[in-house]
């Protein structure tokens, strides 16, 4: 549950692919700042709906949709691009030239390395975090679940190999320092660049992981009534219970009068249950979303005991 | 004369102080390039085809890793006669 002082307010929507994780999080966002909060969206996604939901063009570059409300849409592409161009860059000026020349080829394939779409979206993340000014609340409107899942285990798993490889260079160093005594005498090994990058790697995902896990953050579920999104939304839980998230509020959407939410609110027993009508009509453009808003007013109310 | 004694005695003791020395560490030195080689390959496999960790970890290091870089594409080379180095480390003729 979000905290009191902690600025800004950290909103994850996560869900099945389908559910309106989307939709969910843009009215959030327009309800959090007609609430007067200054508040970011972020398209996580790569599917980008909110560009059909706002009907405009969104890019890297937050852009004002209407007073206290502005849409980012993050494009891991360019998070690739950009990391393996500097990070080419940096080999470049560290290694021999046929070593760097060696290595050229590699990073063409490079960027489809497995795992690395998710990492964009970790930097973007933190990039995000990063460039807040005066934003009181960030919703982030996350990938579907396989994507979303892989998002948020990273810094964890990232971890673990990071505290792996330091044991083994501290190893290294404790008998590099031993040889050179016994050849040369006492003498100082001096700063070891691998381990130094070592520890800043594992602060920074530590960091990332407290950023999951703090007071001021909270995982909305969006859901469906059809079983289909009730059992992936138990297997979404699971998995973000084994890495430690909780989720805080489960949103159920598109639920229609007959729809019975009983069966979901026995299972999230825990979680603040907010249900969503069933629209009719497509939720595309700004004032249909505005007149939602204002005809279940009522539905979303519940979020002013989240955002604080 | 006992000076020039002295310093006679006094170079072979650091001759022989610098083999013993040299002597006492060449496995603990083997070790260290092998472990060398268990790090460069953790880091770096993806590039000789082994299992690597998560990518975003071995473009993070191999910036700072070169050394380790050719001691791995120095293995490779040697890899084809692995029993001849250990020979050689171990002093085995």
């Amino acid at each position: 549950m979000a905290g009191a002082s902690v600025r800004p307010e950290i909103f994850f929507f996560v869900g099945k692919g389908g559910v309106g994780k989307s939709t969910v999080s843009a009215l959030a966002a327009l309800f959090s700042a007609a609430s007067g909060r200054n508040t970011l969206l972020v398209s996580m996604d790569p599917a980008h709906n909110q560009r059909d939901l706002f009907e405009t063009e969104f890019s890297e570059k937050p852009k004002t949709i209407q007073k206290a409300l502005a849409v980012r849409e993050i494009d891991s592409q360019y998070w690739i691009d950009r990391y393996l161009k500097q990070t080419h860059r940096q080999i470049c000026k560290t290694y021999l030239y046929e070593s760097a020349f060696c290595l050229q080829d590699h990073f063409k394939v490079l960027k489809f390395s497995p795992g690395l779409e998710e990492y964009a979206l970790l930097t973007a993340f933190e990039d995000t975090l990063q460039h807040v000014s005066n934003e009181d609340v960030l919703i982030f409107d996350m990938a579907p679940t396989a994507m979303a899942m892989r998002f948020f285990s990273l810094p964890g798993n990232t971890d673990i190999w990071l505290r792996e490889l330091l044991k083994i260079r501290n190893l290294i160093l404790k008998k590099k320092e031993i040889v050179a005594n016994i050849r040369n005498g006492r003498c100082d090994m001096g700063k070891d660049r691998v381990k130094d990058k070592i520890e800043v790697l594992i602060d920074r995902h530590s960091r990332l992981r407290d950023s999951f896990l703090s007071n001021a953050t909270a995982v909305n579920l969006v859901m469906n009534t059809d079983p289909l999104s009730l059992s992936e939304a138990v297997r979404i839980q699971r998995g973000l219970t084994d890495i430690g998230i909780c989720i805080d509020r489960v949103v159920v959407n598109k639920a229609r009068p007959e729809d019975d939410v009983s069966p979901i609110s026995k299972i999230f027993i825990t979680q603040k249950l907010t249900v969503l009508p069933f629209a009719g009509a497509p939720l595309v453009g700004l004032s249909a979303m505005q007149n939602y808003l204002r005809e279940n007013i009522s539905s979303f109310d519940s979020f002013n005991n989240q955002f604080r | 004369m006992i000076e020039k004694f002295i310093d006679k005695l006094a170079g072979f003791w650091r001759s022989a102080d610098a083999a013993m020395r040299s002597k006492a560490v060449d496995t603990a030195s083997h070790e260290v390039e092998e472990l060398e080689h268990i790090f460069a390959i953790l880091v770096l496999g993806a590039f000789v085809g082994l299992p690597a960790p998560p990518i975003q970890i071995t473009l993070e290091l191999m910036t700072d890793m070169e050394h380790e870089f050719r001691l791995m594409l120095s293995k490779v080379a040697t890899a084809r006669d692995p029993l001849g180095e250990l020979f050689s480390v171990l002093g085995i003729e």
